[in-house]
């Protein structure tokens, strides 16, 4: 197919594009296997759908782009193992470098944004901890979305702008609404039962990979040291200092490991 | 000890949640057989090795891998590797062990992972750029025989954890502890590395977690520190020579945290001992991974470019760890007493006549989450 051909196939996909994991799974495998020639002027597509689309279909995106990153991770990871590695991570390159826009558009300042809100935090702070995007660029970016005025104070209707009138200002039929509460609660959940995935790796297969034995100093570039440590960095921050609680699992522990004297062998009798 | 209400045989199996060295020796001892302890260890790796590849490639987090692997030892404390395939036992404990931390994955998903890592031919035919393998593609009777062996080694398993499903993990105390004692990070997670590590052995089952973590905070310190150069000091941390010192002597800290000096030793020179079959090992397999895919670049997982040559400022030098061990050896403290060896042999549950009983719902079997003395009330 030439690349004006990929483009408006992918067009037509994207604008089919429901919340369910069948139809994600479809575009994502069209924009891997096209990344090669066509990766940027797919990305300009996504991009674009997530300027124009309805409310819904933005969140629409935004699920899709966290699956689309996952996929890119796992392809990484594999051809390093086999050693054909292109060395970019695609399509997570360039949401790196535009997320920002990107957020912009599926969480719109003022109450249009407010339904794509939670699910939009809740898939930027699944990011940050699997350091698909940088911690500091999702930090910025989630900074800047708490610093907008609530809707619910104040928005005078004499200063909405014309352009409005085509968005989900105006309200969606009921079967609409209960068809995204249905479709977020689904997503949700699928994060919810995600939130515990690490970063992925390959190994190669046959050593004795200690992990003591790799280098302790991020290298840039060194793919394998940086996922390695994401979930002892992420617990680092995470974990509670020393308390009593800790003392107890300790003396509960050691109770059940060196029995107090005077307690004999365990006696099957 | 039955009690005569329902018809069939009754016993009790009890959770044996630890094991002193002494029963670890034992139970080998037995359960190896014919094989040699040499042949034995290589097995144990190859299993551990598989559980991280497993891990790796799933995205599973350290507390499920951790504890499969501890799942996978405790097996073999009780039966025998001749009659089990190290994959089915790896990948029952691994299943256990999802459900255990709650990072559930089925059986299948779990054989279709597996399939990817032990055939790469198979992977290089699948249609998935991420390296996955389509069960559906494979034979139907194959990926069924497979899965009924997991959930039978399962049923055993399960049987020799006495339903017990709890686990504490020594993760959470690596950072716990190397904040208390001011490590600093760095150091911290080398202390996290060398527990990840500790777990192809068996002290996760001879040791509380929190034992565990700090002897892999004293590790990483003497790693740090042994023939080594001071280096510049940190404000508010402790240098590695620092808290070598201290957790090589008797202190206040063995109170307050409920340790003892001569665990820490104890627990090191069995991590070290690990590290030096590593680095041995290391230094054999310098030949490519696989002859098809030669690669220009050297892809990160292939060995660690200082292990070809190894200089003596790389603490993972195999005659440098030895001199380590032996420097240790001067100071080392005595070994607390654990309990003797009694006259209960726990594996003595599964064989002989009960072999018949366990996984079949004839009689009733009480499992008890502990020992009897330990929870605190009389079994009859």
């Amino acid at each position: 197919m030439d690349p004006f051909e990929v483009r408006i196939q992918f067009l037509a996909l994207l604008k089919r594009l429901n919340a369910s994991q069948q139809s994600i799974q479809k575009v994502v495998g069209f924009a891997i296997k096209y990344f090669p020639p066509c990766g940027e002027d797919l990305w300009d597509c996504i991009v674009e759908e997530c300027q124009k689309g309805s409310i819904n279909s933005r969140i629409n995106i935004l699920y899709f782009l966290d699956s689309l990153c996952e996929t890119c991770l796992l392809v990484k990871s594999h051809s390093n193992s086999i050693g054909s590695d292109s060395g970019t991570k695609q399509y997570v390159d360039f949401v790196n470098r535009d997320i920002g826009k990107i957020v912009e558009c599926v969480v719109p300042a003022g109450r249009e944004g407010l339904p794509n809100l939670t699910s939009a935090k809740q898939i930027l702070e699944s990011w940050r901890s699997k350091r698909v995007v940088d911690p500091q660029t999702v930090d910025d970016v989630l900074t800047a979305l708490g610093k907008r005025t609530p809707p619910a104070q104040s928005q005078p209707s004499s200063t909405a702008p014309v352009e409005h009138r085509k968005s989900s200002h105006s309200s969606l039929p009921r079967t609409e609404v209960f068809k995204r509460i249905e479709e977020d609660r689904e997503r949700h959940k699928r994060l919810r039962e995600r939130r515990w995935v690490q970063p992925v790796m390959h190994h190669a297969p046959g050593q004795m990979n200690l992990l003591s034995f790799l280098p302790l100093t991020f290298e840039k570039d060194d793919d394998t040291v940086a996922t390695v440590d994401v979930e002892f960095d992420n617990d680092w921050e995470t974990t509670s200092d020393w308390n009593e609680d800790d003392d107890e699992a300790a003396a509960d522990e050691s109770e059940l490991c060196f029995p107090a004297e005077g307690e004999g062998p365990m006696d099957l009798d | 000890m039955s009690r005569g209400q329902s018809p069939g045989p009754h016993s009790s199996k009890y959770h044996h949640p630890y094991f002193t060295p002494a029963e670890v020796e034992y139970l080998s001892v037995k359960q190896r057989g014919k094989l040699s302890a040499a042949q034995e260890e290589r097995a144990r790796q190859s299993a551990c090795a598989f559980l991280e590849g497993m891990g790796a490639r799933i995205g599973f987090p350290r507390r499920t891998i951790a504890t499969a692997q501890n799942l996978y030892h405790r097996f073999h404390l009780f039966f025998p590797r001749k009659d089990f395939h190290y994959v089915d036992v790896s990948l029952a404990s691994l299943y256990v062990s999802t459900k255990m931390h709650d990072t559930l994955k089925k059986p299948r998903e779990l054989l279709a992972v597996s399939y990817a890592i032990r055939f790469p031919d198979l992977v290089a035919k699948s249609k998935h750029p991420g390296g996955e393998i389509d069960l559906d593609a494979m034979d139907p009777q194959v990926v069924e025989r497979d899965r009924q062996r997991l959930l039978s080694v399962e049923r055993l398993l399960l049987e020799t954890i006495c339903f017990n499903f709890t686990s504490r993990m020594p993760f959470p105390y690596v950072i716990k502890l190397g904040k208390a004692f001011k490590a600093g990070k760095k150091l911290t997670k080398l202390a996290w590395r060398l527990t990840i590590d500790c777990h192809r052995t068996l002290i996760p089952i001879q040791y509380p977690p929190h034992i565990v973590a700090l002897a892999g905070l004293y590790v990483a310190a003497l790693l740090s520190s042994f023939e080594l150069p001071q280096p510049p000091e940190e404000p508010g941390l402790r240098s590695p020579q620092e808290l070598a010192e201290i957790l090589g002597q008797n202190g206040d800290w063995e109170s307050k945290y409920q340790v003892q000096v001569d665990d820490l030793e104890g627990i090191a020179h069995t991590l070290i001992d690990l590290l030096v079959q590593g680095s041995q090992s290391q230094t054999q397999n310098t030949s490519p991974r696989t002859p098809s895919s030669p690669s220009p670049n050297p892809s990160p997982r292939t060995p660690h470019p200082s292990t070809e040559s190894q200089s003596p400022s790389d603490p993972f030098d195999a005659d440098k760890l030895i001199r380590l061990k032996i420097v240790m050896r001067q100071t080392e403290h005595p070994p607390r007493v654990r309990q003797p060896l009694g006259t209960a042999d726990p594996s003595a549950l599964y064989s002989g006549d009960d072999v018949g009983l366990l996984g079949r719902n004839e009689g009733t079997v009480r499992f008890l989450f502990g020992p009897p003395g330990v929870m605190g009330h009389e079994i009859q």
